[in-house]
C-alpha cells in the first residue's frame, strides 16, 4: 500500500516517474522527455527569454558603430512563446497526475495496468476529441493567439512613432488609453466610424446571407434546368480574386470609367460615385459590390445545406396541404436559419472587419470631422490608417483593443443566446 | 394548375438570367479586357475595347523578365494545394469534435474562437513576420501553407452546422456494433461529407489566389511571389496584363467547380440519412 | 469521391512539380554573403524602369567584368523597387547597395539603416551641386552626416505632341516672339490656350489635364507663392513642427489651381487621370498632361501605338512617337495674383522635386566592396549610359551639360532654386493623404461651380481656412500621438 503512493508521489516531483514505476514503461519515459526537453529549453534559452519580456531589451542598437544591440519587438514574441510553453508544460503536468492517480487506483483494485498500446488505444477512442484537437489547437496558438496576444501588450508600449527598432521599445502601461481619451478628435473619429461600422456590418450580413439563400432556393426549384449551368455564373464572381474585382469596380465607377462614360454620352452629367462628396452614395455601392463578390460564397453554403434537408419532411407537408409559402416559412427556413446561425456570426464578424471593400474603393481620403479616416472607413481601415500608414502602431493596439472588446461582448451575446448554441441538438 | 407552374417557370428563369447576367458581366468585362490590344483600360468605348489580339497572355508567358507570371502561377499553386489539403483535415477534425462530442472545454472553447476571429488580423502581421523570421521561413513558401492552415481552424463554424445536422442516430447505431471514435469519423461521418469536405477544400484552395498582404510580407523575392502578390505589383498601366493574370487564376477555380459541383449538390438525406 | 480524388491526386502531383522547382529556386537569406571561393556577392536593388529597360543588366555586366579580378559580383536583388529596408534589413533580408528617392532614402537614414558615407569616397562627389547632397545630408548628435550619393534630380515635367501644336502658334501664341509658345512658359497662357481648345471642340477635347490630387504634379500652385513643406531651421534640416503649406500667398495659388480644374475634364479629380493621361495624350484628347521624367516610356509607346493604328510599322511608328513626343518643364512663370486670366505680374514657378540616390544598408558585410560599386555606377560612363537609356536628369554636371537639352534644363532647374526638394525627414509620409484629399476638393470645387452646386471655397479666405486646416491635420498626424 505504502510504496504504491510513493511511487505515485514521485510523478508529483518528476512527471513520469511514477508510471515508469508501475511497469507503465514507454508512457513514463515519453513524460520524462517532455520535463527533460523544457528543462534543457529553460537553460537554453527559456529564462532569458522570460527576462527579455519583462526588460524589453537593454542595449540599444547602432548600426553605424556595429552595435548588435537588443531588438525589443523580438524579445516580446520569444517571451510570450516561452510562457505558452510554460503553461503547455503545465496542462502536461497536470495530465501526468491524472493518469497516475487511476493506475493507482487500478492497482489498489488490484487490476492489471494496461500495456502502452492498449493505454493509447483507449486513449484515442474515449479521448479522441483531444487527439482532434490537438494539432489544430496548437497551430491556432502559435499562428493566431501568440500574434493577437503580442498585439493586446503593444497598446501597453510606446512602440511606433519614432521608437521603432534599433531604438528600446518599454512598457507604458496605460498611458496610451488616457492619450486616447484625452484627444477629443479621437474619441469623436471612434464613435462616427463605429456607428457606421455597426449599419454597415448588419445590412452587408443581411444582404449576404438572404441573397445567398434566395439565389440557392431559386437554383433548388423544381422547374430550373440545368442547375449546375446557372450556378456557374456566380462561381465566376466567386473565381475571381476578390481585390481585383474591386480594382475592377473602383474603375468602373471613376470619372474615366464605362458608367460616366455612358452618362455622358447620354447628355448627362459625370457623377463621383467615389469622390470626397459620395458619402452614402460610396457607402451603397460598398454594400453593393460587397454583396457581389460574397453572394456566391453564402450561396453555394446555402446549396449545401439545403441538400442535406429531409425530402421526407416536404413530402410530408404537401401530403398535410401546406402551402408553399408556408412550407418555406415553416420547414426552410428554420432549418436553414438554425444550421447557419453560426456562420451568420462570423459573416457578421468578416463584415464588421472588412478591410479590403473601401481601402480599394475609397483609400487614401482624410475627411474634415474625421482623425485620419473618411466617412466610409470601418474601423479596420482606420486602424490601418494609425498603425501601418502612420506607423503609430502602440495606439494602433489599444485602439484595436478597444474595438475588440466592444464586438466581441456583442457577437458573444448574440452568439451565446442563439438557438444554435443553445439548443445545438434540434435538429439532429 | 398547369398555367400557373408555366408562368412560375418563366418568372424564374427571367429573374436567373438577370441574376446571371449581373454576375457575369463584369467577368466578361474583365475577360474582354485582357483581350484589349493596346493594354490600358482607357482606350476603351465604354465598356469594350477597341480592338482585340492575344498579345497579353503571349506577354503573360513569355515577358518574364520584370514579371515572372509562370513562376508566380506555380508559386500559387503549390500553396494552395498544400495548404488545402492540410486545412480542410484540420477543419473537418475542428468541426466533427466540436459538433459530435461534449467535453468540459468545449464551449469555453467555441467562445474563445469566435472571440479571437473578432481580431483584425493584419494588426497581428507583424508577429507572424517576427515569428517566420525566427523559424528562418522568410522566402519559403511553406510559411504561407503553415499560416493558412494553422489558421483555418478558426472558421470550423460553417463545417460543424453541416455537422450537427447529421442524425445522432447514425452514430449511435455504429457505437452499438462497436466501432471506436476514429473508425466512425472515418467510416460513418466522411462518407456523409462529401458537399461540406468539398465546399471547405473549395474555399481553402481559393484563398491564396486572393491573398496578398501576407505573402507580400514573407516573400521577398520576385520569383517566389504568389500571383496575388505579382499582380498588385503590376504597373499602373498593365490592365490588360492584371486583367488577363486574375483570368487565368480564376480558371482552376471554375475547373475545379465543375468537376466536383455534383458532391455540392448531392444530398447526404438521399443518401445515408434514410437507410 | 472517385471523381474528386482524381481531382486532388491532379492537383498534387503537378504541384509537387511545381514545388519542387519553387523549392530549387528559393534562395537563401544572404545579404552580401561570401561564398566558398571567397567571391563577395553584393545585392542591388534598383528601381523597375532601370530593370525594365535593361540599364540594370548593363551596369551589372559592366561592372561584373571590371571586377572579375577583384572577386565581387553585383546581382539584381530581385525585390520590389520600394522594399522597406527598416523591416528587411536588420534580419537580413535587404539589399546592399538601393536606389531609392530621397524621402524613402532619409527615412532609413534616421534609424541608421543606411550607413553614413565619407563625399571624399566618391569620385563624383566635387560635380555633384549642394543641392543635391542636401537631399542626402542628416544631422545627429550636432554633426552633420551624409547618407546617399545624388545620382539624378525628378520633377513634374509637361507632356505633349508635337504635332498637335495649333498651326498658328507663332503668330497667336508667341507674343514675346522667342520663338517658343507662350503657353509653354507661362500658366496663364496655358489656362487661356485650355480654355479655348475647349470651346472649339466643343468640349471633347482639353488643354492641360493633369492629376489636381496628386501633390507631388501640383505643388507647384502653393510653392511658387511661397508655400513649403517644412520649415527649415538654422542648419537647413526640415522641422515638421513648421508645416507651411498655407504660408505667404499659397491660397492665392490655389485659387488658381481652382480655376484651372474648371478647364480640365472632371477625370483630374480621382485617379483616372494617373492611368489615362498616356493614352489621352497620345490621342490627341488632351493637349498635355503632367507626370514624371521615368514615365516618358508609357508616353512613347502609347503614342507609337496610336501611329501604328494609323498604318506605319512598328519601327517607322516608334520613330515617329520619338520624334513626336514632347517633354519640357512646366511653364516657368504664374500670375503673381493667382488670377489665370488677369493681366498680373508674374512669379517664378516652383514645383516639387526629388532626388533618387544610392545608398548602402547598414548591414551590409562589405561596406568596402559597396563602395567601389557605387562609384562605379556614379561614374561618368554609367551616368551618360543611364541618362540616355532612361531619359533621367542627372545631377552630375559633366553629364547635364554634356547631354545638354531637357537634361541639362532640369540641372539648371535646381541649381536655381525653380525645384524645391522633398524634405528628407520621416514626416513626409503623413503630408500624402491630408493634401490628397484636400486638393481633389478644391478640383471638385470647380466642377460644383458649373454644376451649379454650392461651392465652398469662393474666396481666398476660405480656401486659407481650408490649408490651415489641412497644415494643423498634418501637424495632428505627426504630433498629437507621439507626445
Amino acid at each position: 500500500m505504502k510504496s504504491t503512493n510513493v511511487k505515485t508521489k514521485c510523478s508529483y516531483v518528476v512527471m513520469g516517474l511514477g508510471q515508469f514505476l508501475y511497469g507503465q514503461r514507454i508512457k513514463g519515459l515519453l513524460y520524462m522527455a517532455v520535463l527533460g526537453l523544457y528543462i534543457w529549453y529553460l537553460f537554453s534559452a527559456g529564462i532569458t527569454d522570460i527576462v527579455g519580456f519583462f526588460t524589453l531589451g537593454t542595449v540599444e542598437g547602432d548600426p553605424w558603430l556595429g552595435v548588435a544591440g537588443d531588438d525589443s519587438i523580438i524579445m516580446m514574441l520569444k517571451g510570450i512563446l516561452s510562457f505558452l510553453i510554460l503553461i503547455a508544460v503545465i496542462v502536461f503536468y497536470f495530465s501526468n497526475i491524472r493518469d497516475i492517480k487511476n493506475t493507482e487506483k487500478l492497482v489498489e483494485q488490484g487490476k492489471p495496468v494496461p500495456g502502452f498500446y492498449a493505454s493509447l488505444l483507449s486513449f484515442v477512442d474515449k479521448k479522441f476529441y483531444v487527439v482532434a484537437l490537438f494539432l489544430p489547437v496548437v497551430g491556432v496558438a502559435v499562428f493566431n493567439i501568440l500574434p493577437i496576444i503580442f498585439m493586446i501588450l503593444i497598446a501597453f508600449t510606446n512602440y511606433g512613432g519614432d521608437i521603432v527598432p534599433p531604438k528600446l521599445v518599454d512598457w507604458v502601461g496605460l498611458s496610451n488609453f488616457a492619450q486616447i481619451l484625452s484627444l477629443s478628435g479621437i474619441k469623436d473619429t471612434f464613435v462616427r466610424i463605429l456607428g457606421w461600422n455597426i449599419i454597415w456590418a448588419v445590412s452587408a450580413t443581411i444582404i449576404n446571407y438572404f441573397g445567398g439563400l434566395f439565389l440557392a432556393l431559386l437554383l433548388n426549384k423544381k422547374c430550373v434546368k440545368g442547375k449546375t449551368f446557372w450556378r456557374a455564373f456566380p462561381i465566376l464572381a466567386y473565381a475571381v480574386p476578390g481585390f481585383i474585382t474591386l480594382l475592377g469596380f473602383k474603375f468602373m465607377f471613376s470619372y474615366g470609367g464605362p458608367i460616366n462614360y455612358y452618362l455622358k454620352a447620354f447628355g448627362l452629367q459625370a457623377v463621383g460615385f467615389l469622390d470626397i462628396d459620395a458619402g452614402w452614395k460610396a457607402r451603397i455601392i460598398g454594400l453593393l459590390v460587397n454583396a457581389w463578390i460574397s453572394i456566391p460564397t453564402s450561396m453555394l453554403l446555402a446549396t449545401g445545406i439545403l441538400s442535406n434537408m429531409n425530402n421526407e419532411l416536404y413530402e410530408a407537408a404537401s401530403l398535410d396541404g401546406a402551402g408553399r409559402w408556408k412550407q418555406f416559412t415553416k420547414l426552410t427556413l428554420p432549418f436553414v436559419v438554425f444550421s447557419t446561425t453560426p456562420t451568420l456570426i462570423t459573416s457578421f464578424v468578416g463584415n464588421f472587419n472588412n478591410f479590403g471593400v473601401f481601402y480599394f474603393l475609397r483609400g487614401g481620403l482624410y475627411l474634415d470631422d474625421y482623425f485620419l479616416a473618411s466617412d466610409t472607413d470601418l474601423l479596420i481601415n482606420w486602424l490601418y490608417n494609425l498603425s501601418i500608414d502612420n506607423n503609430y502602431y502602440g495606439i494602433g493596439a489599444a485602439v484595436s483593443l478597444i474595438i475588440f472588446i466592444i464586438t466581441s461582448v456583442i457577437s458573444l451575446t448574440a452568439y451565446v443566446n442563439s438557438s444554435a448554441f443553445k439548443k445545438e441538438d434540434t435538429f439532429r | 394548375m398547369r398555367k400557373e407552374r408555366l408562368s412560375e417557370a418563366v418568372i424564374t428563369h427571367i429573374v436567373l438570367i438577370i441574376v446571371s447576367f449581373v454576375f457575369f458581366f463584369p467577368v466578361l468585362w474583365l475577360v474582354l479586357a485582357s483581350f484589349s490590344a493596346s493594354g490600358s483600360i482607357y482606350d476603351y468605348e465604354g465598356f469594350f475595347p477597341q480592338s482585340y489580339s492575344l498579345g497579353t497572355y503571349i506577354k503573360l508567358f513569355s515577358d518574364t523578365q520584370m514579371y515572372d507570371y509562370p513562376s508566380w502561377l506555380r508559386n500559387t499553386l503549390f500553396v494552395a494545394v498544400f495548404s488545402c489539403v492540410l486545412s480542410t483535415v484540420l477543419v473537418i477534425l475542428t468541426a466533427y469534435t466540436m459538433s459530435r462530442f461534449r467535453f468540459k472545454m468545449r464551449k469555453p472553447l467555441m467562445k474563445t474562437t469566435l472571440v479571437l476571429s473578432m481580431f483584425p488580423s493584419f494588426m497581428g502581421m507583424t508577429a507572424v513576420y517576427l515569428i517566420m523570421i525566427n523559424f528562418n521561413l522568410i522566402n519559403n513558401l511553406w510559411s504561407l501553407i503553415l499560416v493558412y492552415s494553422a489558421g483555418a481552424p478558426m472558421g470550423y463554424l460553417v463545417q460543424k452546422g453541416y455537422f450537427d445536422t447529421i442524425s445522432n442516430s447514425i452514430y449511435e447505431a455504429a457505437r452499438i456494433d462497436g466501432a471506436s471514435n476514429p473508425t466512425i469519423f472515418w467510416k460513418v461521418t466522411m462518407p456523409l461529407s462529401k458537399p461540406i469536405l468539398v465546399y471547405t477544400a473549395l474555399t481553402s484552395f481559393a484563398w491564396p489566389w486572393s491573398d496578398f498582404i501576407l505573402p507580400n510580407m514573407l516573400l521577398k523575392n520576385r520569383d517566389l511571389w504568389t500571383v496575388a502578390v505579382g499582380l498588385t505589383h503590376l504597373g499602373e498601366t498593365e490592365f490588360s496584363r492584371f486583367a488577363a493574370g486574375a483570368i487565368f487564376i480564376a480558371v482552376p477555380i471554375v475547373i475545379l467547380y465543375f468537376s466536383l459541383s455534383r458532391f455540392l449538390v448531392a444530398g447526404v438525406s438521399d443518401g445515408a440519412v434514410k437507410q | 469521391m472517385k471523381y474528386m480524388k482524381k481531382a486532388l491526386s491532379l492537383l498534387l502531383i503537378s504541384s509537387l512539380a511545381a514545388g519542387a522547382t519553387a523549392c530549387g529556386s528559393s534562395s537563401g537569406k544572404a545579404s552580401g554573403e561570401k561564398s566558398e571561393d571567397g567571391v563577395i556577392t553584393l545585392r542591388i536593388l534598383e528601381n523597375d524602369t532601370a530593370k525594365s529597360e535593361g540599364y540594370l543588366d548593363e551596369l551589372l555586366n559592366e561592372f561584373n567584368e571590371a571586377y572579375k579580378d577583384k572577386g565581387i559580383v553585383a546581382v539584381d536583388a530581385n525585390m520590389d523597387e520600394y522594399s522597406n529596408l527598416a523591416e528587411n534589413g536588420p534580419y537580413g533580408y535587404g539589399p546592399d547597395v538601393l536606389y531609392q528617392a530621397n524621402d524613402k532614402l532619409m527615412t532609413y537614414a534616421e534609424d541608421k539603416h543606411i550607413l553614413a558615407l565619407n563625399r571624399d569616397d566618391f569620385e563624383c562627389a566635387k560635380l555633384i551641386p549642394e543641392e543635391a547632397w542636401d537631399a542626402f545630408t542628416i544631422v545627429v548628435d550636432g554633426k552633420q552626416y551624409t547618407c546617399a550619393i545624388p545620382v539624378n534630380v525628378q520633377e513634374p515635367m509637361l507632356f505633349y505632341r508635337k504635332d498637335k501644336l495649333p498651326e498658328n502658334w507663332e503668330t497667336d501664341w508667341d507674343k514675346d516672339g522667342d520663338k517658343t509658345p507662350d503657353f509653354f512658359q507661362n500658366w496663364s497662357s496655358l489656362y487661356q490656350y485650355s480654355e479655348q481648345i475647349q470651346d472649339d471642340s466643343d468640349g471633347e477635347n482639353y488643354g492641360l489635364v493633369a492629376a489636381c490630387n496628386d501633390l507631388y504634379m501640383m505643388a507647384e500652385f502653393m510653392f511658387s507663392y511661397g508655400g513649403y513643406v517644412f520649415g527649415k531651421d538654422e542648419n537647413g534640416i526640415s522641422n515638421p513642427e513648421d508645416v507651411g503649406f498655407g504660408k505667404a500667398d499659397a491660397a492665392k495659388g490655389m485659387m488658381g489651381l481652382r480655376q484651372f480644374a474648371g478647364v480640365m475634364s472632371e477625370e483630374c479629380i480621382d485617379d483616372s487621370i494617373g492611368q489615362n493621361r498616356y493614352s489621352k495624350v497620345a490621342d490627341g484628347t488632351y493637349f498635355c498632361s503632367i507626370s514624371t521624367p521615368d514615365t516618358y516610356v508609357l508616353f512613347h509607346d502609347r503614342l507609337a501605338d496610336v501611329y501604328k493604328a494609323e498604318g506605319l510599322s512598328d519601327a517607322e511608328a516608334s520613330d515617329k512617337a520619338t520624334e513626336n513626343l514632347g517633354m519640357i518643364e512646366l511653364p516657368g512663370k504664374m500670375p503673381a495674383d493667382g488670377n489665370l486670366s488677369g493681366n498680373d505680374t508674374e512669379v517664378d514657378t516652383v514645383v516639387m522635386g526629388g532626388v533618387n540616390g544610392y545608398g548602402i544598408s547598414a548591414y551590409t558585410e562589405h561596406k568596402e566592396a559597396c563602395i567601389e560599386f557605387v562609384n562605379f555606377a556614379t561614374s561618368r560612363e554609367m551616368i551618360k549610359k543611364r541618362a540616355e537609356i532612361l531619359g533621367i536628369a542627372p545631377t552630375r554636371s559633366d553629364v547635364a551639360e554634356e547631354i545638354g537639352g531637357v537634361t541639362g534644363m532640369i540641372f539648371e532647374s535646381l541649381n536655381a532654386g525653380h525645384i524645391s526638394l522633398m524634405p528628407s525627414v520621416k514626416a513626409v509620409d503623413q503630408i500624402w493623404d491630408p493634401m490628397r484629399t484636400l486638393l481633389s476638393d478644391v478640383a471638385k470645387d470647380a466642377f460644383r461651380e458649373i454644376k451649379g452646386e454650392e461651392v465652398k471655397y469662393s474666396d481666398e479666405a476660405a480656401m486659407q481656412e481650408a490649408l490651415d486646416k489641412a497644415s494643423q491635420s498634418i501637424y495632428d498626424a505627426i504630433f498629437t500621438l507621439s507626445k
